[in-house]
């Protein structure tokens, strides 16, 4: 496995010039909206002169392309704007919710990938058997529900019925943690993290699951394994020590894109368990007319995503040396 | 914009191709009301607006009315009616409750003034000199029982003119835990629940939970002294910033901070500060602190609350502990509108602040300190962007609250809030916007909550375009008013929760609610009724026609 | 060409694609029948005895209950298919059309077009859906058109880079080196000797974006950004949401739109499930 350096030089320039037309159809998609974007503020004491005001304080008032020009300069430097809502610098705001949605995708990415490769090789374990169709019924049933019920009916046993776990937000009431760290090492963190990334994981592990159970049914066929079944090895050795092995390397890979595809996901979630995070704080923004922080956040979402795209690239190339360049385009 | 401007043009194109074809044509046809449309927010968002705007365009059917409901987003409503005020024919809309609207200046002055029909709250279009005559009297006669008979007058034309098509003033009802705190130690004030300032001062625990904990749908946007941002906002500052005056549960103002207010003559207002008070950092309030509160948005620095002060001319101190605030003319809601309104903020904090801002283009309104400083009976103690906000008790207050710590949570799942209430990690639900019989239903099944419902200061109303004919017209405004059947939108949408609207001055204001107000009912009859002794007619399709004469000028909003 | 007798084949052999089929075609007749179905108008506010019906539990009248509007929840549930349905089936179309397109061209014709094509395909990928969506929808109005848009704009990705790889495969065939060297045009090659091989996999991927576009719809309305117009499943459950039916015990009202939402989908799963094994006769030897 040597890494092919001309390659990742060319994937991450791929990588800058994919974000780059985001931000550009962000900006015009964001400024070309029907509606007044000072709605938000309709206020009596705002006169026609102080709406101006506004206006050119938020540079407003200038021609398009000139917009965009600053645009494309504070992107540069890591400025993003100032939001209407929050008066605030937009990439200060984002900041202090990210870890958040940060944490509740990788709990619940663990979760769903460890469980689902489990489950993945439990189902090729039982191919061709009754316990298959009913794993695979289930499996799909858990893709097939729309996340906000499952999480609405999680919320009403677990938090409500039972009372065995709290239904919102990352902490209890006035309690602070010390550091972003001693949160993320608090047992009473990950306590009211479990619902929402559990909800989150059973949506996600359908994915792992199936791919698991296909590539080592795939792999069961392949040469090498068959001289090890023949050699005598036990069904069981031969499916965890030759089969999984190889079977895992393209869910790995699954897991960098499964974790750009999170961030998009966990909008409904974040809702439900009024977690503070990302998804919600966009819908916040876009609710409110907020267009600078809607921006931003849509932005720091599909960088996110652009980025795990490129790790998946990268790993999918270094993992399966079959992958040519010219395959990958 | 110039796509909007083309598209501008192009619909004039089209108008005066219509025009001219029409001219042609010129025929009965032309006495058609155009297609009506009714625009309301999403069932999602507002529910009660849109099930009772779906009822009066059923209504507007019946009589003979080509009304269709138009369901758009609130950014989009809020844009049309408030932005493009000759564009809509029939809105939803409501007025919300806030303390200084127990002043009755700001309905009946900036929603019905026409100098407020170009950019401000009479954004229907409402001209009536007699009424503007009454509306400026009440805002310089100083003496409440004269000022009280020009209030009672002023509603009386806006039933008669049917400004709005009032339809309800909800309930607002709010739980609290009782295992927690004393039942009797809820305030209700008045036209505002028992969600305000005096309970959370009074509230008193009784167990091992000092706290008290309660939720918002929103989250807070920033605390700061010089900024109106969103409501629960309002909630948090309150508690930090002290007041020269407060409104008292009766919605009267008192003196607060003040010891005492006293008019020496219709243009000045002398107040004496209470003696000992001190900053969240220890310093000491004075005479200058209050002066500077005052003045700093007389500048072009704090927008929001500038319009609380234009009335000021200047603020004299006379010792440490007394000044005098000079007027430009008499205000009679200069208790309620002003002293009751303006932040009390430390000049040592923020007067380095302002003169920064004289340099940059932002104003106050951008400035977040990382611990808010104020005078108020809670302290700032921490803010979790999006989850919560946590104010510890002022000891040193001289209204100390009984609470040792005043927490709101940012909970965005509305049937989560019940929950929470039930399992405690909620001991008081002060936001809640769904169904109230649901609450009664939970109280009834837990001892140990109590529901206190109370009649809102605030109302909701289907506003009437009257610069679009034929809204234009108190007749036909009239007969809108009938077919909105109150009963109905009170047992339906509101399931009880609320009691009917006749007036922009809520029941609960006493002292100035006109009781004897005539609001046109009668259904579809009455409306018929209307409409035949203003001269419409209906043609022999059964479709509503301009009385003889008039013609439609107007094109359809969408 | 994909014939009939080996579509009939296709479904005897594999039982989970026969169940997705029965569970869609019981969905289409329920939708296109749903006026002789349904016993109440989903919009209207059904009276009884001059009272407005709210509230209801299940019973002989009201099948499922009604809203707290009092809305007959049952034929609610049985107009929502229509929805459902055209949603699901336009943007499936739409996924299933772009996709194909582009990922054909760009497998096919290769070179600068390849790597444009490719590289716009890196930006749709960049996306995030569900913030998309919601820009979007809140942008151009709530309707299920623009709900529909947001999927044609964005869900063809993976068709297109599936596609595109199953035509560089195809491509280096012998029959379609044979058909080239014959003189056969571009066209020729593309629609007797390339399509026929792709059709089954752009299928496959269009009975997954039924699923998607279902599944969106619903979370688009629960987030409230959904069409007011059109009573969809997605919007029973967000009115159930807004009217706290699970706190007042109304599983009635919660329960139903969401297991017509899952069969739905998991019907598009069980047949794609089902074509992918066809696809890999590999796997069926076993």
């Amino acid at each position: 496995m040597t890494l092919n350096w001309k390659y990742i030089g060319r994937r991450f320039g791929q990588m800058l010039l994919t974000l780059w037309i985001i931000a550009t159809i962000l900006f015009f998609v964001f400024r070309l909206m029907p509606g007044n974007p000072l709605t938000a503020y309709i206020d009596p004491n705002f006169t026609k002169e102080q709406q101006e005001i506004l206006l050119e304080q938020f540079g407003l008032d200038k021609p398009l392309f000139q917009q965009y020009l600053v645009f494309l300069l504070n992107l540069l430097q890591g400025n993003l704007g100032t939001s209407f809502v929050y008066r605030d610098d937009v990439l200060r705001v984002v900041a202090r919710v990210l870890p958040n949605t940060l944490y509740l995708m990788l709990f619940s990415l663990i979760i769903a990938y460890v469980v689902g490769v489990l489950g993945g090789i439990l189902l090729a374990w039982l191919r061709g058997k009754k316990g298959e169709t009913v794993g695979i019924i289930l499996t799909l049933f858990t893709r097939s529900a729309p996340q906000f019920w499952v999480g609405m009916l999680v919320l009403a046993i677990f938090s409500f019925r039972l009372g065995w776990l709290p239904s919102s937000g990352t902490g209890p009431a006035g309690v602070t943690y010390a550091s972003e760290w001693a949160k993320f090492t608090s047992p009473v963190f990950w306590k009211y993290m479990l619902l929402p990334s559990l909800t989150l994981a059973i949506y996600l592990l359908g994915l792992p699951l199936l791919l698991m159970r296909t590539n080592m049914v795939e792999t069961m066929e392949e040469s090498y394994v068959t001289i090890a079944r023949m050699r005598g090895l036990s069904e069981r050795r031969v499916m965890l020590k030759y089969a999984a092995r190889n079977a895992i390397l393209p869910v790995v890979t699954a897991m960098a894109v499964g974790f750009g595809y999170a961030i998009g996901g966990n909008v409904v979630i974040e809702n439900v368990f009024s977690w503070p995070g990302l998804g919600r704080l966009l819908v916040d923004a876009v609710t409110m007319s907020d267009y600078p922080l809607a921006q931003g956040a849509f932005l720091l979402a599909a960088a996110i995503m652009v980025f795990m795209n490129f790790v998946a690239d990268l790993l999918y190339s270094v993992l399966d040396p079959r992958i040519t360049v010219e395959d990958m385009g | 914009m110039s796509w909007k401007s083309k598209i501008a043009s192009s619909l004039l194109i089209c108008l005066l191709f219509l025009t001219l074809s029409g001219g042609v044509i010129a025929s009965q046809g032309d006495r058609v009301i155009r297609p009506i449309y009714v625009i309301t927010r999403p069932q999602s968002s507002a529910p009660d607006e849109y099930e009772t705007l779906s009822y009066l365009t059923a209504m507007m059917t019946e009589l003979g009315i080509d009304a269709r409901l138009r369901v758009v987003p609130w950014e989009q409503q809020s844009d049309l009616v408030w932005f493009e005020r000759d564009r809509w024919d029939i809105a939803g809309w409501q007025m919300t409750a806030r303390p200084e609207r127990l002043d009755p200046d700001e309905f009946i002055y900036n929603l019905f003034h026409s100098s407020t029909t170009v950019d401000g709250y009479n954004f229907i279009g409402y001209v009536n000199p007699k009424y503007d005559a009454i509306a400026e009297a009440q805002r310089v006669t100083v003496d409440p029982e004269e000022r009280r008979e020009l209030i009672l007058k002023a509603q009386e034309i806006l039933v008669e003119d049917a400004v709005y098509d009032f339809t309800v003033h909800p309930m607002i009802s709010i739980v609290y835990n009782t295992d927690v705190f004393a039942e009797d130690s809820v305030v209700d004030m008045a036209g505002m629940g028992i969600r305000n300032f005096w309970t959370y001062i009074n509230i008193d625990p009784i167990g091992d939970q000092k706290a008290i904990i309660l939720n918002s749908g929103e989250t807070v946007q920033a605390i700061n002294p010089f900024y109106i941002s969103g409501t629960v906002d309002s909630w948090v500052y309150e508690l930090i910033y002290d007041r020269l005056m407060r409104m008292s549960p009766e919605g009267l103002p008192e003196p607060w901070a003040a010891e005492s207010v006293e008019w020496l003559s219709d243009t000045e207002v002398q107040i004496l500060l209470r003696d000992g008070m001190k900053w969240h950092d220890g310093e000491p309030v004075t005479a200058k602190d209050v002066k500077f509160s005052f003045e700093a948005p007389m500048t072009g620095e704090v927008p929001m609350y500038k319009p609380f002060v234009d009335v000021i001319s200047r603020v004299e101190i006379v010792d440490d502990l007394t000044l005098v605030f000079h007027l430009k003319r008499p205000w009679a809601a200069f208790e309620a509108a002003s002293l009751a309104k303006i932040n009390l903020a430390p000049e040592h904090i923020w007067g380095p602040l302002f003169e920064d801002l004289k340099t940059r283009p932002e104003n106050a309104e951008s400035i977040q300190e990382d611990v808010p400083i104020g005078s108020g009976p809670f302290k700032f103690a921490d803010w979790k962007f999006a989850e919560e906000v946590v104010l510890d008790a002022y000891a040193d207050h001289f209204a100390a609250p009984k609470v040792d710590k005043w927490i709101v949570r940012f909970v965005t799942n509305m049937e989560s809030t019940l929950g929470m209430i039930q399992n405690g990690e909620l001991n008081f639900l002060a936001s809640y916007s769904g169904d109230a019989s649901l609450l009664e239903n939970l109280v009834s099944r837990n001892p140990m909550l109590s529901m206190v419902s109370s009649v809102d200061l605030g109302y909701r109303f289907i506003a009437l375009n009257h610069n679009r004919a034929p809204f234009s017209d108190p007749a036909f405004r009239k007969a809108l008013v009938a077919i909105t059947d109150q009963e109905f939108v009170v047992e339906a949408v509101w399931k009880g929760y609320a009691v009917p609207a006749n007036s922009v001055i809520a029941p609960a204001l006493e002292f100035w609610k006109n009781d004897e107000l005539k609001w046109p009912q009668g259904g579809l009859e009455q409306a018929r009724q209307f409409l035949k002794e203003a001269g419409y007619e209906w043609d022999n399709k059964g479709r509503l026609l301009y009385p003889s004469g008039q013609v439609e000028e107007h094109t359809p909003s969408f | 060409m994909i014939e009939m007798t080996s579509i009939l084949e296709f479904f005897r052999q594999d039982k989970f694609a026969l169940v997705g089929a029965i569970i869609y075609i019981l969905f289409i007749l329920v939708a296109l029948f749903a006026p002789a179905i349904a016993p109440y108008d989903p919009q209207e506010m059904v009276r009884v005895d001059g009272r407005i019906a709210f509230n209801r539990e299940p019973e002989k009248n009201f099948k499922l209950g009604t809203t707290n509007m009092g809305r007959d929840i049952f034929s609610q549930l049985i107009y929502g298919a229509r929805p459902a349905l055209t949603v699901g089936f336009t943007a499936a179309l739409f996924v299933m059309v772009v996709g194909t397109v582009v990922g054909l061209v760009s497998g096919y014709f290769g070179g600068k077009v390849d790597s444009l094509l490719m590289r716009l395909t890196d930006v749709v990928f960049g996306i995030p859906f569900d913030p998309f969506v919601i820009v979007l929808v809140s942008f151009l109005g709530p309707s299920i058109w623009n709900i529909v848009l947001a999927m044609a704009l964005l869900l063809w990705r993976d068709t297109a880079r599936v596609i595109r790889s199953q035509v560089l495969s195809i491509k280096k065939r012998a029959f379609v080196e044979a058909a080239r060297v014959s003189g056969a045009s571009h066209s020729r090659i593309i629609f007797s000797y390339i399509m026929p091989n792709i059709l089954p996999l752009s299928l496959l991927y269009g009975s997954l974006a039924i699923g998607w576009a279902i599944l969106t719809e619903a979370a688009v309305s629960f987030l409230g950004f959904g069409d007011p117009s059109s009573i969809s499943w997605g919007y029973m459950l967000h009115d159930a949401y807004v009217s706290q039916a699970l706190s007042r015990g109304a599983f009635y009202w919660m329960l139903p739109p969401g297991i017509c939402i899952m069969l739905l989908v998991m019907a598009g799963f069980y047949i794609s499930r089902g074509a992918e094994e066809v696809l890999q006769p590999k796997l069926r030897s076993m």
